[in-house]
């Protein structure tokens, strides 16, 4: 598939050089021009919808945003077209930024309501301030499209919108094959799981909401050039509805996707003319047809097809990859790895999860944490790992202050951590959940993700190389290009693992690493563990199963109604009466050698 | 003083539409996790069906009740067409697209019908209006608000003494659970699309005397009252009851001392401000993820 | 794939080019005139009025020979009452269908917006329901925008006298829906006040579907105002009124055509008195060519009761207008565009809305409109029904 993307480039290209020269008349060439714009705002407004999985239905007031700077910088002030369009681009950046300030507090049918207010805000505005907008009348006599004070022809200006849009294609496609595109799935797939590997998601939404705002500014610019006159009828809730429908239509998340959801519905309204009084019926019927038997778009379900009728090998072999253990110590020879948590305490409300627990996870050990249902060892975990505050007492690693951190912040300190429920990337490859992992190590800057440049691309076949190794070294080369959904339960536990390590941690947290596993597979993890520790990261386990506990901790401790009843060597911590009073209530040690809580067979 | 109670009196009635109409994306919410998107279009359903039945010679009552039993209807249907297929995905984009879709065509058909004019719908309550401290309303318009309140109890009091009603309340709670428990979970969300609808084609017969049925009427009322269920907090029926007969006040206050042309503008910034200070809603639980 | 993906998006593009090109042959063989309305949306009443009275002239023009030995037909494209799209309907009729002149449509927007790619491509215009001013009094010489329908700052004009003549001591209120008409309108209005030495009280505004005016109708009236100059269609128009009767606040209402419609039907009583300037109706005494148009009303679209046609403007104005483009293409003796445009200034006809004598005046950049204010009626409700007003028991 990966090589078909130069071809479909090319193809893309060609088509741009023939429409003007088979157009039979002005109109025609219009109509497509008209779609090169609609086409800039909805792969714009992929990588906000198909990349980061959030839903805008604003757009067309970043649009009006877009084409009200445009023209009114072009009248009032004079300006051409191209310092109009940057003008106009900044702005709607700058309310981009706005809009995804609200993705911290609010998410999905929230956001969506959100983004309508903002598209009604700005359309009433439109309407209302008529000193500068033209009230309802609109404005009209936009100056038409001159560049450095030369007018420019209508192939000119199509050039312009032409040029514009191919590399604002060719921009999109290699921005999703960076790290950029990967962290903006990662966060739209699990957000937990990509903080705990140091990605701010507000940093990725806010790029993705900026990139989509940019390009409805430049595209509103453009169609007000185009028009010569706008009013604030052109960008009502029915447009962003119609810019979604572009994107979902055409496949969301793919390459070519939008281009082809813009062409359809910028020329459906011409043929359902045809239709009369009921083309408004008709337009909705189709958007339902499209919804019921197009779900991932058009691409997605030609993708699809395609993936069905010509499987891709899901191996790779594992000579590509570099060696796991050259990965992980080289990060690691100059650092010890030690956390030193001090009187931790964490209240939900009256409820107190965690009271002054004191533990130390001395360097390069397997520290085992352990306790009765509702001991706090969640708490705990998620308290380190920045997801919870605590109430009182502090944390550090290496010295290096955590309290207070966020948890991808913490993450980048050098803290890895997996999931009691699994949290992986679903829709993404098993490779591609690893190459997530390794995003503190790339260096690449947007504009290097954007141009593909050389240093880029080396930086990329490192990560991809080192996640190969990793993955081999948990034992999944053969399911690189899997779906990571699609992978056994046992194995989705060891994707964690090998996801976690590409962070490149210093300690790496197992929350219940064997629950739900077989024999066989607590085997393997058990060796698994002792082959990290024997590299130097730390490892904190969290586990009910003793036997894995007895056979690779170093230190135990154990947690019961929030507080630390004993920390020592297995050996010890067995025979001490507290601890197997707290799990049995009474003092008959012998109860703690069998696994108290047996373990399922996995799926 | 008289300026101001008709204000605050003007706006009751038409919050009592918001309220409905939020209301019914309460009830939506809670037992799917998912909207009509346009549901305003019901309060179409609803004022134009009882107009034009009233215009065939229909008697009023019996209009207005078939107008409210075809808006019921409507909302079973679309849930079971257009809202269940896509419960199952991660993001909200199926449903909202095909409600949306469904909207279209049924105001589509809705202006074919009328031609855009809008229909009378006679009602006694319109006949002559009555006098408060100085401020002047139609009877009608008194009674919007009142009912508005008579539906967030009469909903209280099918959640705690109804078979139904619990089932729903369970739903809200746990689905999963709720399902183990042996409850029809697919029925209960569609008796509650249902019920969501039956409320807003109330709202639209209520309405229509006074604003006249039309294709479009429901069209502003359906996002504002979206607006205020979210401003109000979604999973709180006295929450989003309140905030909608606030709103509609603050609106006319807006639209007194301000500006008319200035009421959208105001209104959806709050509403953004709001929902920034709270997430939740004012009145809405907080819903902590475990991770 | 790519391969694929090359051919459908050509074999797409070739879709189009060749609809698109079949048209603009099918003009060829037969003459156009194109026409963007709403025919969709809250006024797609309007579209439908103005198809009905373009075919029917189309039709009788086609029965007695056509033009220059050719059959015209209708092309009609739904704007929605969006102006981008209006716009986009005007050059497709122009470009791609080839059509001799275009008609205009329902909204003021749309029309504004027009005048921009009427003028760039040069094919003529004529307006035959949006009424404001700028539309056709655009500076442009040649002006290639026509029409046969009212003209706001005529009405102003017209309405201004009528409030003079009811108002007791000149607190005069006006109140104007938030859309291009309106707010075209409100200049127009203070012109014409200023004219005669007054000034508006109050200038309210309201969007469509608002579903209460009283916050506008108290300020009106604690301004005293005792008449209202209205800009609105009949359903923001029953609206204000509700919100009068609400605080039992009566002024006498003088309104734009807007609320010609259904009015009486929305309000009842309340209607009762409320003036309206208007250019037609079907309901007065009617001349042997309004006779032949009800009569094909009737039988062609089932519109049996003339008291059920709400936008007898709308139809006129458009049989009207298709007449008078007839007329210009047979002077001209050419589908060109701008022998056509000339040649509009030379017809003389007597129309059904009214005697065109001539239609268009060159030499008076106010005259490419062709309905005059003499042409203007007078009308009030009463009882459900818009009647004239001389006569009627308003008029003492």
């Amino acid at each position: 598939m990966k090589r078909l993307y130069p071809l479909g480039f090319l193809a893309f290209a060609l088509i741009l050089l023939a429409v003007p020269l088979a157009s039979n008349n002005e109109y025609e060439l219009r109509l497509f021009m008209l779609f090169l714009i609609y086409a800039i705002i909805a792969v714009g407004l992929n990588v906000l919808v198909g990349l980061s999985g959030l839903v805008s239905l604003g757009q067309a007031g970043l649009f009006a945003l877009g084409a009200y700077t445009g023209a009114i910088v072009a009248i009032r002030l004079g300006f051409d077209m191209i310092s109009a369009t940057i003008v106009a681009a900044i702005i709607s950046g700058l309310f981009g930024v706005l809009l995804a300030y609200p993705t911290v507090r609010v998410r999905g049918v929230y956001l969506a309501v959100v983004t309508i207010a903002f598209g009604l805000i700005i359309e009433n505005i439109a309407i209302e301030w008529q000193s500068l907008t033209g009230g309802t009348t609109g404005l009209m006599s936009i100056p038409a499209p001159n560049a450095f004070g030369i007018r420019l022809s209508g192939y000119a200006y199509y050039a312009v919108l032409a040029v514009t849009l191919f590399l604002l294609v060719v921009g999109t496609h290699n921005l999703k094959h960076s790290r950029y595109g990967r962290a903006m799935l990662a966060v739209s797939q699990s957000e937990t799981a990509a903080r705990a590997l140091g990605l701010s998601p507000t940093t990725m939404r806010t790029l993705a909401f900026v990139v989509s705002s940019v390009t409805a500014g430049i595209a509103g610019t453009y169609y007000a050039f185009l028009n010569s006159y706008i009013s604030p009828d052109i960008f009502t809730f029915t447009d962003s509805v119609r810019f979604l429908l572009m994107v979902i239509l055409g496949g969301a998340a793919s390459t070519f996707g939008p281009l082809i959801g813009a062409y359809i519905l910028t020329y459906l309204p011409e043929y359902l003319q045809e239709f009369a009084v009921w083309q408004k019926f008709a337009y909705g019927a189709l958007l339902l047809v499209v919804m019921f038997a197009l779900p991932r778009g058009i691409m997605g379900s030609l993708g699809a097809l395609f993936a069905r009728l010509r499987p891709r090998a899901v191996a790779v072999a594992a000579s590509e990859g570099l060696p796991a253990e050259a990965t992980l110590s080289r990060d690691l020879s100059h650092m010890r790895a030690e956390l030193v948590t001090r009187d931790l305490t964490v209240r939900f409300g009256g409820l107190t999860a965690l009271s002054a627990a004191s533990v130390r996870v001395k360097p390069g050990e397997v520290h085992a944490l352990i306790g009765p249902n509702g001991a706090g060892k969640s708490t705990f975990v998620n308290t380190i790992s920045g997801f919870y505050q605590p109430t009182s007492g502090e944390f550090e690693l290496d010295g290096v202050q955590l309290t207070g951190l966020r948890s991808h912040e913490i993450a980048r300190v050098g803290l890895a951590r997996t999931f009691q429920n699994t949290e992986l990337f679903g829709d993404m490859t098993v490779l591609e959940n690893v190459m997530v992992g390794c995003q503190q190590r790339l260096t690449y800057g947007i504009a290097a993700s954007i141009l593909h440049t050389l240093s880029m691309r080396r930086e990329e076949e490192q990560c991809r190389r080192e996640s190969i190794g990793l993955l081999s070294f948990v034992g999944l080369e053969d399911f690189a290009h899997e779906e990571a959904r699609f992978l056994p339960f046992g194995l989705q536990r060891r994707l964690e693992i090998a996801r976690a390590l590409a962070a490149g941690p210093r300690l790496l947290l197992l929350d219940e690493p064997a629950a739900g596993l077989t024999t066989q597979e607590i085997d393997d993890l058990e060796a698994m563990i002792r082959r990290i520790a024997g590299l130097g990261i730390s490892v904190l386990l969290i586990e009910h199963h003793v036997e894995l506990i007895m056979a690779v901790a170093d230190t135990v401790t154990v947690l019961d109604y929030g507080q630390v009843i004993a920390s020592d060597t297995p050996a010890v911590v067995q025979a001490d009466p507290r601890v197997v009073e707290a799990y049995f209530g009474t003092s008959d040690s012998t109860h703690l050698q069998s696994d108290p809580q047996p373990s399922e067979a996995s799926a | 003083m008289s300026t101001v109670a008709q204000y605050v009196l003007s706006g009751l009635a038409i919050g009592g539409i918001y309220a409905l109409v939020a209301l019914g994306f309460h009830i939506m919410w809670s037992a799917a996790r998912a909207v009509n998107f346009a549901h305003g279009d019901t309060l179409m359903i609803g004022g134009l069906v009882a107009a034009y039945l009233v215009a065939i010679g229909w008697p009023l009552g019996l209009a207005c009740l078939i107008a409210i039993v075809c808006g019921g209807l409507f909302g079973f249907v679309l849930e079971r067409m257009a809202v269940r297929p896509f419960l199952g995905q991660s993001n909200s984009i199926g449903w909202m697209l095909t409600t949306i879709a469904v909207g279209i065509m049924v105001e589509s058909i809705a202006t074919i019908e009328t031609q855009g004019y809008a229909l009378p719908l006679p009602s006694p309550g319109i006949t002559s209006s009555v006098q408060i401290m100085g401020a002047g309303l139609y009877p009608q318009e008194l009674a919007i608000p009142v009912i508005a309140l008579a539906a967030m109890a009469g909903l209280r009091v099918l959640q705690r003494r109804t078979l139904i009603g619990r089932a729903m309340q369970a739903v809200a709670y746990n689905k999963n659970a709720a399902a183990l428990m042996g409850i029809d979970v697919n029925l209960v969300v569609a008796f509650s699309f249902a019920l969501a609808s039956l409320l807003g084609a109330a709202a639209g017969v209520l309405i229509a005397p006074v604003v006249q049925a039309s294709a479009t009427m429901g069209v502003l009322p359906g996002l504002k009252g979206f607006a205020i269920a979210i401003m109000g907090g979604i999973t709180s029926a006295p929450g989003v009851v309140l905030t909608g007969l606030a709103y509609g006040v603050m609106e006319k206050f807006v639209e007194g001392y301000i500006s008319t042309s200035a009421r959208e503008i105001v209104g959806f910034s709050l509403m953004i401000v709001v929902l920034l200070a709270f997430p939740q809603g004012l009145f809405g639980k907080r819903e902590v993820a475990k991770v | 794939m790519p391969f694929q993906r090359f051919k459908r998006l050509r074999l797409m593009a070739a879709t189009v080019a060749f609809g698109l090109a079949s048209s603009a042959a099918m003009a060829e063989q037969q003459p156009c005139i194109g026409n963007s309305a709403a025919v969709t949306g809250p006024a797609a009443f309007s579209g439908l009025a103005i198809k009905m009275g373009a075919e029917i002239a189309i039709d009788e023009i086609n029965a007695s020979g056509g033009v220059l030995g050719k059959q015209l037909k209708l092309v009609q494209y739904d704007d929605a009452g969006a102006p981008p799209r209006g716009v986009d309907n005007t050059r497709r009729i122009a470009l791609a269908d080839k059509c001799i002149a275009i008609l205009g449509g329902f909204h003021s927007t749309v029309a504004v917006a027009q005048v921009d790619p009427v003028h760039e491509i040069g094919i003529p215009y004529m307006g035959v329901w949006a009424a404001n001013t700028k539309a056709i009094e655009n500076g442009k010489d040649p002006n290639f925008m026509f029409r046969i329908s009212a003209k706001d700052k005529w009405v102003a004009r017209f309405l201004v006298d009528e409030a003079l003549k009811v108002t007791k001591d000149g607190k005069i209120a006006f109140f104007y829906e938030n859309t291009g008409w309106g707010n075209g309108a409100l200049p127009d209005v203070k012109a014409a006040l200023a004219a005669k030495g007054k000034e508006l009280v109050v200038a309210e505004t309201f969007n469509w579907n608002d579903q209460d005016m009283s916050p506008q109708v108290m300020r009106a009236r604690d301004a005293g105002a005792d008449v209202i100059i209205i800009w609105s269609l009949d359903r923001e128009a029953n609206q204000v009124l509700r919100a009068m009767d609400k605080i039992s606040y009566k002024p006498t209402i003088v309104g734009a055509w807007g609320i010609s419609g259904n009015l009486g039907e929305l309000a009842g009583p309340l209607a009762n008195g409320t003036r309206v300037m208007q250019t037609y109706s079907f309901l007065t005494p009617q001349s042997e060519t309004g006779k032949k148009v009800l009569a094909t009303l009737e039988s062609k679209y089932g519109l049996k009761d003339p008291s059920t046609i709400k936008a007898a403007s709308g139809i006129a104005n458009a049989y009207d207008a298709v007449y008078l483009l007839a007329d210009a293409i047979k002077i001209a003796g050419s589908y060109d565009w701008p022998k056509v445009q000339q040649a509009l200034y030379q017809v003389e006809r007597d129309g059904l809305v009214a005697p065109y004598k001539p239609a268009f005046d060159k030499a008076d950049p106010e005259r490419n409109d062709a309905l005059l204010p003499e042409h203007y009626l007078l009308a009030v409700w009463h009882d459900g029904k818009l009647i004239p007003f001389a006569g009627s028991p308003y008029d003492k």
